[in-house]
C-alpha cells in the first residue's frame, strides 16, 4: 500500500492545484474529485474548464480519457458478481487504475475467495480518503509551491508505473507506440482530442496485429 | 454553472463506466471482438498521456538530450521494468529530473 500512497500524494495535490488554476472555485475542485475521484479525469476535465469548453466538450473527454474502467470492469466483474448490488455498486465507485491492479492480482491467486471484497474495499478506502486529502492540500496551498520543483512530472511518472506492465504482448506495445506517435502529431487538434484520436490509433493498431497472429 | 454542469457530468461519467460490467451488464454478453479491444484501451491510453508529457512538456517537440523529462521518463521506463512498482518510477523519475534541472542550470 505504502508505494501506491507515494504515487497517490503528488498527484492528488497536482490534480488540486490544477482545478485551482482552472478558475474552478474550491468547493468546485473538491466536489469534482470527491464524485469523480479519477485522476485523469481530473485533470482532463480542469484542462477543458480552464478554456472555457462547453460543459458537453468536457465530459466527453472525461469520458474518453476513462474508458480504460470498462476494461477494467469487465476483468473484475466475474470476481464480484457472488456479492449484492450495493456492494458491486460501492466497490465500483472506489475503483482506480491502483485498486484494480492490487485487487485482480489478488483475485487470480489460488485459494478461498470469501472475505478478498473487504481487502478491496479496505485498500481502496485508504487510498480515497488519501487521494481526497492530498487534493484539499493542492487546492489551499497550490499556489505557493514553486514551479521548480516539477511536481507536475510526478503526475507523468506515475502513469509510466501504469503503462510498463500494462504492456505484456507485442500487440499491446505497438499499440502503444502508434498511441504515442498520434498524440504527438495530433497535439495541435482542439479540446485535447489529440487524445481520442491517439487512443483510437493505439487499439486499432493493436486489434489488427492481434488478428493477423491468429490467422 | 456550466462548471456544475461538467463536474456533474464527468462524476456520473467516470461512474457509469467503472460500475458498467460490475453492476450493470454480464461482459460475456458482448462479442469478442468488443472484449478484445478493451485489452487494448489501456495501453494506447496511458501511453497517448505519457509521450507528449516527456517530448512535448512546453507544447513543442523536444526529442534532444537536453530535455530533462525525456532522460528522466526513460529511467523511470528501465526502473519500473525491473523493479514493478510505483516508487520505482516516481523516485528514480523525480531524481533524474532535479539532477539534470541542477546540472543544466550549472553549465548554463
Amino acid at each position: 500500500m505504502a508505494p501506491v500512497l507515494l504515487g497517490t500524494v503528488p498527484f492528488g495535490f497536482v490534480a488540486g492545484v490544477a482545478a485551482v488554476a482552472a478558475g474552478m472555485s474550491p468547493a468546485q475542485g473538491i466536489a469534482l474529485s470527491v464524485f469523480s475521484f479519477s485522476g485523469i479525469a481530473q485533470l482532463v476535465a480542469s484542462q477543458l474548464i480552464a478554456v472555457h469548453s462547453p460543459a458537453i466538450v468536457t465530459v466527453a473527454a472525461a469520458f474518453v480519457v476513462s474508458l480504460r474502467f470498462l476494461m477494467y470492469s469487465a476483468a473484475i466483474a466475474p470476481h464480484l458478481a457472488h456479492l449484492d448490488r450495493r456492494w458491486r455498486a460501492l466497490l465500483s465507485f472506489l475503483m482506480t487504475d491502483q485498486s484494480f491492479a492490487s485487487a485482480i492480482a489478488r483475485f487470480s491467486q489460488p485459494g478461498p475467495g470469501a472475505g478478498r471484497h473487504w481487502h478491496f474495499l479496505g485498500s481502496a478506502l485508504t487510498l480515497y480518503v488519501s487521494w481526497q486529502a492530498s487534493v484539499v492540500i493542492g487546492v489551499v496551498a497550490g499556489a505557493s509551491v514553486p514551479a521548480s520543483w516539477s511536481l507536475d512530472f510526478a503526475v507523468v511518472l506515475t502513469f509510466i508505473a501504469l503503462l510498463v506492465p500494462a504492456v505484456r504482448t507485442r500487440a499491446d506495445l505497438a499499440a502503444a507506440i502508434i498511441a504515442g506517435g498520434i498524440s504527438l502529431m495530433a497535439a495541435g487538434l482542439p479540446y485535447r482530442l489529440a487524445l481520442v484520436v491517439a487512443s483510437i490509433g493505439g487499439i486499432a493498431v493493436g486489434m489488427a496485429i492481434e488478428a493477423r497472429r491468429r490467422r | 454553472m456550466s462548471t456544475w454542469l461538467a463536474i456533474a457530468g464527468v462524476s456520473l461519467s467516470t461512474f457509469l463506466l467503472r460500475a458498467s460490467f460490475i453492476v450493470f451488464v454480464d461482459p460475456h454478453r458482448f462479442p469478442h471482438w468488443f472484449r478484445q479491444a478493451l485489452t487494448f484501451v489501456p495501453p494506447s491510453v496511458l501511453a497517448a498521456i505519457v509521450v507528449p508529457g516527456l517530448v512535448m512538456a512546453n507544447g513543442t517537440l523536444d526529442l534532444s538530450a537536453s530535455n530533462p523529462r525525456l532522460i528522466a521518463g526513460l529511467v523511470a521506463i528501465v526502473a519500473t521494468f525491473h523493479v514493478r512498482n510505483a516508487t520505482a518510477a516516481i523516485a528514480t523519475g523525480m531524481g533524474t529530473l532535479w539532477l539534470l534541472q541542477w546540472l543544466f542550470a550549472r553549465l548554463a
